[in-house]
């Protein structure tokens, strides 16, 4: 159990920092900064797992931190940067239903209200506050992530903000819900050979989805032929 | 002892019942399976031994309804239980026998017609495809009226709306029909979501599918089932607002399925109603001033929107919409003086409404197949286009004189003597003691004379116009008279308007005596006693003919344009209606100058505005389609939008879980 204490007040400390980094993601223009954001994030989320690790002593949190470091801290980042190279802009300024202002307002109005409505189920669900706090920010963060998805054109960001969802399912499984350290793994490999295959198809990744829809149907038809 | 015996004997017929039920259902089921057995090599042999099937499963079922009529049996049979609650199960007593009867006969004779009729189709697919339906419309029409459960109900009624929708369907490539089926499928399916509001409210409230356990519910629950039933038995009965499939799809469809449609279909809606409102229910008084008067606006609007149709079989389905209108207003007045305790006013009403069920069904089913003769032979519809065809199909025209008298109500046919019980009713009303009532009262009688008024006026044209005079078209001229099984059918119904009308009296005493009715059967002998003079005055008196040309003021020889038409002969009481016809003059002209002086061309249109259809039905049907568009376009979007979708979604229920747990 997490009592008070200097654990409790580092992992606040992280918390507070990963959404920050939420933050920059939503709004950050730059696709080489997005990547290093993600790292960052995915850094963090490592140290709240060795912080919880120390407190509790289950080895499966270790493992769990040093996969989210190697693979999301440094892996995955890295192949993304590779995209960079065949990418003809490296900036990401095109916008779907939100602009990154009103992004940004309308994460702080879901973490108000995932934090009320968690907060009415609180004594049920959570064992303590921490543990509460871990539950709501990880959700945030997971729709964070999806308003990525659909308020970004380019493909590229959309992986980041698949990336971030996934993040905070992690956040909220560390917390909460005590998933299976293979299910852990299993997500794992999947993301990377998500970007490993986006990384194939780099030839595509420049251009918005629609664009990369009618690539692949011209494909589909010279098969056809 | 012979009470024993006596039970025995009941018990025997009940098993003669049954079997004939169960025996007649499965000869129904194997006619619609039977012509499709060779599916890809339609055979004429196997379609005519489904209809000969079908006749006798039809025969079988009437004979059983007939057994439990005369000896007052009450059976319960049950097909097929899904759960205890959910079954297929039936109830043959008086009331649903009766309404088994129509169907059964009706059938019976609308069989016989289509043994000819249906062989007069080119394709051997389709004739294949109509006589499969048709025998499973039949099926499930008999099932629904049998039926003691809400869902067996809903179930065969589903069945019956759907194979008459595919019935409906048959020629599928005319827009026309297809029009007709869109307006049959949204209508019907609305009535069916009523009735399953009410019945699913039923349940509720009784916690039983069981019709006859429906009685004990709040008074409140019961007002509101009453207009959910109301509403769902209300559209497929026709009633105006609900009428306007009915038009549409009896003059698409083939002249048997419209024969069947206006002269059963529509009376499985009059069995709903008269099984929920006197048979379960305790009805409120409102109940029957809302049927009275959607029951008197039906049937005085369908009778003047038939009288200006010159399409032969639109005109007929208006006719049923007022017919039913009749009826509704016979169940109507049933309820209002059951209320006050009027006793012999009240059975009048019912009796008189459940008589003229039985009418309606006999004289429409008859002129529905002589329509579908005279249609046959003239290749259209539109009565401007007959004429003289009674010299050319006398079988024919004398069925239909028959059957447009019955219609018209003119004595000593049926339609008369059942007519005559509700305005018997409506004439002793005077005792009922309410002013406000009377007045009402009053003026529904006063409303249900002009209707017979008009009736009898809009079958004296058509008969006129379709029958007498000379030819109007090529076609009428080269008519030849229907084959012989198509006069049959129509004769035998007929022949049972007249039966039923001499004999209206004897009959009703024999079910309920003392009712204050006329006996019709001396008029009935003054009038066969007159023909019969007449024709031997004429027979005896006749001088030798000199046929020669007449005179024609000079013009060589008379054609069908210089008769009087169906549009001319309407034309006075079209004036008289002007305000319901609602008659629009459209004029356009185009001029070469941008002083309007110099015309190009110009154009003048008389029409009559379809009041319900633009000014209810299709402001509606805009109104969803504007919806469906927008949800069509909510759904034709790209990814981004698809996950902003699951974002709201996800957003939605974190709220929820927070506001409800």
């Amino acid at each position: 159990m997490m009592n008070t204490g200097i654990t409790g007040d580092l992992i606040e400390v992280l918390f507070v920092l990963i959404l920050g980094t939420a933050a920059f993601v939503i709004t950050q223009r730059a696709l080489r900064s997005l990547f290093t954001l993600y790292a960052i994030q995915s850094v963090i989320l490592a140290a709240i797992a060795v912080v919880l690790f120390a407190e509790h002593r289950t080895v499966s949190l270790l493992f769990i931190a040093l996969l989210t470091l190697v693979i999301k801290g440094f892996v995955i980042p890295a192949f993304l940067r590779r995209t960079l190279v065949v990418l003809p802009t490296k900036r990401d300024i095109e916008f779907s239903y939100l602009t990154p202002a009103s992004s940004i307002l309308l994460s702080a109005v879901l973490l108000f209200i995932v934090y009320t409505s968690f907060s009415n189920v609180a004594e049920v669900l959570f064992s303590d506050r921490l543990f509460f706090l871990g539950g709501v920010i990880g959700v945030s963060l997971a729709l964070m992530g999806m308003m990525v998805i659909f308020s970004r054109k380019k493909v590229v960001s959309k992986i980041v903000g698949y990336l971030t969802m996934e993040n905070g399912v992690l956040l909220f499984g560390l917390f909460i819900a005590e998933m299976p350290f293979i299910i852990e793994v299993l997500i794992v490999i999947d993301l990377f050979m998500l970007i490993v295959l986006s990384t194939i198809m780099a030839f595509g990744i420049d251009s918005s989805i629609e664009a990369f829809h009618k690539k692949l149907t011209q494909l589909g038809m010279r098969f056809e032929d | 002892m012979d009470f024993p015996e006596f039970s025995s004997g009941i018990e025997d017929k009940e098993a003669v019942v049954q079997s004939l039920f169960w025996v007649g259902g499965a000869l129904c089921l194997v006619a619609t399976i039977l012509p499709l057995v060779l599916l890809f090599r339609p055979s004429r042999l196997l379609r005519q031994a489904a209809l000969w099937v079908l006749l006798a499963g039809t025969g079988a079922i009437s004979a059983a309804a007939i057994l439990v009529i005369s000896r007052s049996l009450d059976l319960h049979l049950t097909l097929l239980s899904i759960t205890p609650q959910l079954a297929l199960s039936f109830r043959l007593d008086k009331l649903s026998c009766f309404f088994v009867v129509i169907i059964g006969a009706v059938s019976f004779c609308a069989v016989i017609y289509s043994i000819t009729y249906i062989a007069h189709y080119k394709s051997e697919r389709s004739k294949q495809f109509l006589t499969s339906g048709l025998a499973f419309f039949i099926l499930a029409m008999l099932l629904v009226v049998a039926s003691s459960t809400t869902f067996g109900f809903l179930f065969f009624w589903e069945l019956m709306s759907l194979s008459s929708f595919f019935l409906v369907m048959f020629d599928l490539d005319k827009p026309e029909t297809q029009k007709a089926g869109i307006f049959y499928f949204a209508m019907t399916q609305m009535g069916t979501i009523f009735l399953l509001a009410s019945f699913l409210l039923l349940y509720r409230f009784t916690g039983s599918f069981d019709i006859s356990a429906a009685g004990n519910i709040p008074q409140w629950g019961k007002g509101l089932v009453f207009v959910s039933l109301f509403i769902g038995f209300g559209t497929k009965a026709g009633i105006i607002p609900f009428h306007k499939w009915l038009p549409y799809a009896h003059s698409a469809s083939p002249s048997n399925v419209s024969a069947l449609m206006s002269g059963v279909m529509l009376k499985v809606p009059i069995y709903g109603l008269v099984r929920f409102i006197i048979d379960v229910f305790r009805p409120d008084l409102w109940w029957g001033i809302v049927l009275l008067f959607f029951g008197s606006i039906t049937a005085l609007l369908g009778i003047i929107y038939a009288f200006k149709e010159h399409d032969l079989k639109k005109m007929l389905a208006y006719c049923s919409i007022e017919n039913l209108g009749v009826i509704v207003v016979g169940l109507g007045l049933y309820v209002i003086f059951d209320f006050y305790g009027l006793r012999v006013q009240a059975d009048l009403c019912i009796y008189g409404a459940l008589f003229h069920t039985l009418n309606h069904a006999l004289f429409k089913s008859s002129l529905f197949m002589t329509a579908g003769s005279v249609v046959q032979a003239t290749g259209t519809r539109d009565i401007e286009q007959m004429g003289g065809l009674i010299k050319r199909m006398p079988g024919t025209g004398a069925i239909f004189l028959v059957g447009a008298c019955a219609i018209a109500a003119l004595p000593p046919l049926n339609g008369f003597a059942s007519e005559i019980m509700i305005f018997q009713a409506y004439l002793t009303s005077f005792s009922l003691g309410r002013p406000i009532l009377e007045i009402l009262l009053m003026a529904g009688l006063a409303a249900l004379a002009l209707t017979s008024t008009l009736a009898a006026a809009c079958f004296a044209k058509a008969f006129g116009i379709i029958f007498l005079a000379r030819p109007r078209s090529g076609a009428a001229s080269a008519a030849k008279e229907a084959p012989f099984a198509q006069l049959l059918a129509p004769g035998i119904l007929a022949a049972l308007c007249v039966g039923f009308g001499v004999f209206s009296y004897q009959l009703i005493s024999n079910v309920k005596s003392g009712m204050p009715l006329p006996d019709i059967l001396p008029i009935g002998i003054i009038v066969l006693v007159l023909t019969g003079v007449t024709f031997l005055l004429l027979l005896l008196t006749r001088s030798p003919v000199r046929k020669t040309e007449t005179w024609g003021c000079g013009i060589p020889s008379q054609t069908g344009k210089m008769e009087y038409s169906g549009d001319g002969f309407s034309e006075p009481i079209v004036t008289v209606f002007k305000p319901v016809f609602r008659t629009r003059k459209l004029s356009t002209r185009e001029f070469y100058d941008k002083y309007n002086s110099i015309p190009r061309s110009s154009s003048g249109e008389i029409g009559t505005l379809k009041f319900f259809e633009e000014r209810l039905y299709m402001p509606i049907a805009r109104f969803f389609m504007k919806i469906a568009g927008a949800v069509s376009n909510l759904h034709n979007v790209d990814m981004d939008a698809l996950i902003l979708y699951s974002f709201i979604a996800v957003v939605l229920v974190i709220l929820g879980v927070g506001w409800w747990l």
